[in-house]
């Protein structure tokens, strides 16, 4: 250690000196007060020992001063006194000074001392080191959770969330959210919504729910449905997350054209559907186990559907809501939930119930993530189809070849197991001049290929749909039939014609069925809910025709302006 | 939480006390691997009697608790589930994998 002396009488200097040499120490001199404090700053010594009256400055207020310099780095001071001085000492044992040996020094008792001081300042090294390492961890963890958070805002992609018939609200325990809610619209307008619950809060339980984002994202866009999403967010999951981590899910499907709610709840508490006046129309309860937990062979897909007729809140959150506690104990529960969030337009039903909840918790804070998701079920917010132009009405003139051909031929198997128009919407995701359309497209390429493999192929009637149950049993039959597929055909063929520098797409789609008696479509009836789907097509396109006994149809688009 | 380990014969019992959340991670293990150990034991119980209430990271160890019984030839059933248990047991389906009583 380095030891600085102090004391102004030579002899006491070389007596203590060479004894404290002899210890193996580094030795510091200093002559009076003054030179102590400059010699203890410029050489920071372990420990000063230090006589008590010197010149210029006596030994009280010199340790004042070096505790003072030496600021959080502790330096003992150990005073060199006679019995006299002892009241003096007192005083500044209370202020500055940690020790004292008596006069004449015995140096037995010196080196005990030394040794003992030696001990107190590695233990206090040790602890400054430790809370150094502690503020240096802090402050790192401080900048990853900034990095974190600016991250999964990205990739949760804030903006999407503002669908008009969305409400949600989200509000995490700690700063970063292990609670998700994201929602999307397929091209044909269907709204796909999901909330997540990960295991825990904080930055490992929003590591959990991210894979979750980019096959809901990725595949919404392109028109998948809900069973195929989830099949991959499963994968996603069991690739990433260790044992024992998984991932609490409702899916939320909502078609506002065929009012039709469709949903897989997966370990999150029961999503409700209220009606105007308050009343309950539906519960779906947990009917799976989170994500995550299952290899992917066993995840089961089933659904529970619901055809709606009147407006309603579609209510959904996490159990951190639920379980969320005042300072009496009470949980805020379900029957408080249902009661904030009925019988008021969806967006005041969400303000209310987090009016509601913190008026409830009053100040207590919540100990897991809390999110709440209202979706306005509103059977008039159907999004208007564009109106065509009068000028697209018109279809120029066009013969030749055209730029390119994409062409599928289906048959049993690939009709069975593959997603026909997601598939194709990949390509023409990749078409430059039709990309912007994509969603005009898609409706087209599902309604054709749709009335081709249910009409055609599958032979089912449309009036199968007629009546409360009509859809849902018509749902079941298709899936029957298809799943015993042994024959049949679904021929489609896209072509790209250059029209005066823009692409004009033609599709036609040739199934193996016998065709229908087209005579209806001529007086076309909206209200049958077969009618719709060949209205749609007709509204879309500039051209559409029928061809043989009607089982090959050939519509013909023209992308509207490139606004 | 505490977790107290009792075996009797082939039967190896995880009394938890308390709430069952992420700060018994390490109480847990040591109990669960205590019974996993024992190669008398056949079947273990885990006892919620005393449990109020348990989080997602809790319903986590149970997952992992049920991979090592397997891999250890052991059974392994969830009993005396009251309450809040069997809600939050309910909602997250557990008794599609998990032999609940």
């Amino acid at each position: 250690m380095k030891i600085l002396l102090a004391d102004d009488a030579e002899v006491v200097r070389l007596m203590i000196g060479r004894f404290v040499e002899s210890l193996g120490h580094q030795l510091v001199l200093a002559n009076d007060g003054v030179e102590a404090v400059e010699r203890c700053m410029a050489e920071r010594p372990d420990i000063v020992l230090m006589d008590m009256l010197m010149p210029r400055m006596d030994g009280c207020e010199a340790a004042r001063r070096i505790k003072q310099a030496m600021g959080s780095q502790w330096v003992p001071v150990v005073m060199v006194t006679a019995v006299e001085e002892v009241s003096k000492l007192a005083d500044a044992m209370e202020t500055a000074v940690d020790d004292y040996v008596l006069k004449p020094v015995n140096f037995r008792i010196l080196e005990a001392k030394i040794t003992a001081i030696e001990r107190t300042v590695q233990l206090h090294r040790k602890v400054r080191e430790q809370s150094d390492a502690l503020a240096e961890y802090y402050d790192r963890a401080e900048e990853e959770k900034r990095v974190a958070q600016h991250l999964m805002e990205q990739l949760v992609n804030r903006e999407r969330l503002s669908d008009p018939q969305l409400h949600c609200w989200i509000a995490p325990a700690a700063s970063l959210s292990g609670d998700l809610i994201a929602a999307a619209r397929t091209p044909g307008r269907v709204l796909h919504l999901m909330l997540a619950d990960g295991i825990g809060h904080g930055l490992t339980a929003a590591l959990n729910v991210l894979p979750l984002t980019q096959p809901f994202y990725a595949m919404t866009e392109r028109g998948f449905m809900l069973p195929d999403i989830l099949v991959e967010m499963h994968r996603k999951v069991r690739q990433v997350l260790p044992v024992g981590r998984f991932v609490a899910l409702a899916f939320v499907s909502v078609d506002f054209v065929n009012r039709r709610v469709e949903v897989w709840n997966g370990g999150i508490p029961d999503i409700r559907l209220f009606d105007a006046q308050g009343g309950l129309l539906k519960r779906w309860k947990s009917r799976h186990l989170p994500l995550g937990i299952l290899p992917p062979s066993q995840l089961d897909l089933s659904t529970e559907r619901f055809v709606f007729g009147r407006r309603s809140n579609l209510v959904i959150c996490s159990d951190g809501l639920l379980e969320a506690r005042n300072t009496a104990g009470e949980t805020f529960g379900a029957a408080r939930l249902s009661l904030a969030c009925s019988n008021l337009p969806a967006n005041e039903a969400l303000a209310r119930t987090i009016g509601d909840l913190s008026t409830f918790l009053d100040g207590a804070s919540c100990h897991d993530d809390v999110s709440l998701a209202i979706i306005d079920i509103d059977p008039s917010a159907v999004l208007p189809l564009p109106e065509r132009g009068e000028d697209g009405d018109e279809l120029p003139e066009f013969e030749g070849e055209p730029n390119w051909r994409y062409v599928l031929s289906l048959g049993a198997m690939q009709l069975r197991s593959l997603q026909v128009v997601p598939l194709i919407m990949g390509f023409i995701a990749q078409t430059k001049s039709l990309s912007h359309a994509h969603a005009d497209i898609f409706l087209i390429l599902t309604e054709l290929f749709v009335n081709a493999l249910d009409h055609g192929v599958l032979e089912l009637s449309s009036d199968m749909k007629q009546g409360t149950d009509g859809m849902e049993h018509y749902l079941l039959e298709r899936a029957a039939r298809l799943a015993a597929l042994k024959e049949g055909r679904i021929e489609i063929e896209l072509a790209g014609h250059e029209l005066a520098g823009r692409t004009m797409l033609r599709v036609r789609v040739t199934d193996s069925g016998h065709g229908f008696d087209r005579s209806w479509l001529d007086h076309g009836d909206d209200a049958k809910p077969s009618g719709r789907g060949i209205s749609l097509v007709r509204a879309l396109s500039a051209s559409l025709h029928f061809f043989g006994n009607g089982n090959t149809v050939e519509a013909c688009y023209l992308p509207r302006g490139d606004s | 939480m505490t977790a107290l380990v009792e075996i009797d014969g082939q039967t190896g019992r995880l009394l938890l006390t308390g709430q069952f959340d992420f700060s018994a991670h390490r109480d847990f293990r040591q109990a669960s691997d205590e019974l996993l150990g024992a190669a008398a034991v056949h079947d273990i119980l885990v006892d919620f009697q005393q449990v109020d209430y348990l989080d997602s990271s809790a319903l986590g160890m149970l997952l992992l608790l049920k991979e090592k019984s397997a891999a250890a030839g052991k059974t392994l059933a969830l009993v005396n589930c009251r309450d809040t248990v069997r809600q939050v047991l309910e909602i997250a389906c557990f008794g599609k994998i998990f032999t609940i009583r």
